[in-house]
């Protein structure tokens, strides 16, 4: 099998469909996605070792497009920013749109375009810290591609991981969405100033994400109205 | 930014001899203080996985699943394969790298061109046209 095909097999299981392939070339598709998923693993426990070895607390944070994961990272670096040494890792499809954002709260940011990639995976995060001196840093936080999906197949090696939704996305997400909750240690439900107007449940938007892992942390949060923010960097364990 | 990359290129076209430690030097020196960002408006190709620093010149011409940065700096009119990476290093203008060849802490001179795929090359500074690995023409930087 030559390269390309090998390439564009790995293609199909990016999106999930190793399905389309056939006969050989599904035996080797599935061992493709194994050997990418172990991979992947081996690359986030190195990461993670790193991040520990320079005492960095790391936090990934995903969710889908526009529940407000910026937006909340710019709202904790507005308390903690003079705190810790920062840095903030955005990824996305395209663009530096979310960097920029990041930059005008005296933070360091890094954006990563992941073109036809849905999620970051350990091999990106290790790219860059790799080229960078980990002693200039306590704090990592990792901005997901937005998408409630992808993430869930790539662990980066961060301390914490982070699942926002949002009230807008409608009281059934979490229940849509369960693996990213089960491998969660927080989820967060923003836009909690909007729950009145769009007479969301939130109860039951709480209820499900317990109930599919009950270790998780739930927390409702406004990045508009700054509610429960000094909560969530409590939760995340840093001082503020 | 752009003096320094005219040093380098400068220091490149000395053909009787280059020095690659100072080039070396000024390239690490340049992804250190300099480099910053995403600056990749005018290139002609699918979507890449950028880790910045990215600069790329007018019309480079990138292939499928490529994947560039961090540091990476690609001169006008080069052409990149499908499946190459690149990290921390200078490409010049007018430079052919062939397909799911990868780079780290390279530079290629211009009009240079890589005619073959898949090697892993590192440390060095690539110079003129090759038709294979063998064919290269490398000074490596003392690491
Ligand atoms: N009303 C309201 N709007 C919010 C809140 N958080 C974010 N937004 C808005 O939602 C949009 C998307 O936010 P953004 O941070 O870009 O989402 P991301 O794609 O998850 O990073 C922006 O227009 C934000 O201003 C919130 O808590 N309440
Ligand atoms: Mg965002």
């Amino acid at each position: 099998m030559s390269d390309k095909e090998e390439r564009e097999i790995q293609r199909f299981m990016e999106l999930d469909s190793n399905k389309l392939t056939k006969g050989k070339e599904r035996e080797l598709a599935i061992q493709i996605e194994e050997d990418i998923m172990n991979q992947n693993e081996v690359l986030a426990d190195q990461i993670n070792q790193e991040f520990k070895k320079y005492n960095i607390k790391s936090i990934d944070i995903v969710g889908a497009i526009g529940a407000g994961k910026t937006a909340i990272i710019e709202k904790i670096l507005e308390k903690l920013a003079s705190k810790y040494r920062i840095l903030v890792i955005c990824g996305d499809v395209t663009t530096r749109v979310d960097a920029n954002r990041i930059e005008k709260h005296n933070a360091e940011s890094i954006q990563i375009n992941t073109g036809r990639e849905c999620a970051l995976n350990a091999y990106h995060i290790n790219q860059i810290i790799k080229n960078k001196d980990l002693n200039n840093y306590d704090l990592i936080i990792i901005e997901n591609v937005g998408n409630l999906i992808c993430p869930s197949d790539f662990i980066l090696g961060t301390d914490k991981r982070v699942t926002i939704v949002s009230i807008t996305e409608g009281e059934w997400v979490i229940e849509k969405h369960p693996m990213l909750f089960k491998m969660s240690d927080v989820a967060v439900i923003n836009k909690i100033d909007l729950a009145e107007i769009l007479e969301t449940d939130v109860d039951k938007m709480i209820n499900d994400a317990k109930k599919i892992n009950p270790n998780i942390q739930v927390i409702t949060t406004s990045a508009k109205t700054g509610k429960n923010i000094d909560k969530l960097i409590e939760i995340f364990g840093l001082e503020n | 930014m752009k003096e320094k990359l005219e040093i380098i290129r400068e220091l490149l076209a000395n053909n009787q001899e280059i020095d690659a430690s100072k080039i070396h030097i000024l390239m690490l020196d340049l992804f250190k203080t300099q480099f910053k960002g995403l600056h990749v408006e005018n290139y002609i190709g699918d979507y890449p996985t950028f880790i910045e620093p990215v600069y790329l010149g007018d019309k480079v011409k990138l292939g499928d699943d490529v994947l560039l940065g961090p540091n990476v700096y690609i001169g006008k009119n080069s052409e990149i394969g499908d499946y190459v990476q690149l990290t921390n290093s200078i490409i010049f203008d007018n430079v052919k790298i062939g397909a799911n060849i990868n780079l780290e802490n390279c530079i290629v001179a211009k009009d240079s061109s890589l005619n073959f795929n898949n090697p892993n090359i590192k440390n060095c500074i690539i110079i003129g046209k090759a038709d294979s690995e063998e064919d290269l023409k490398k000074i490596s930087f003392s690491i």
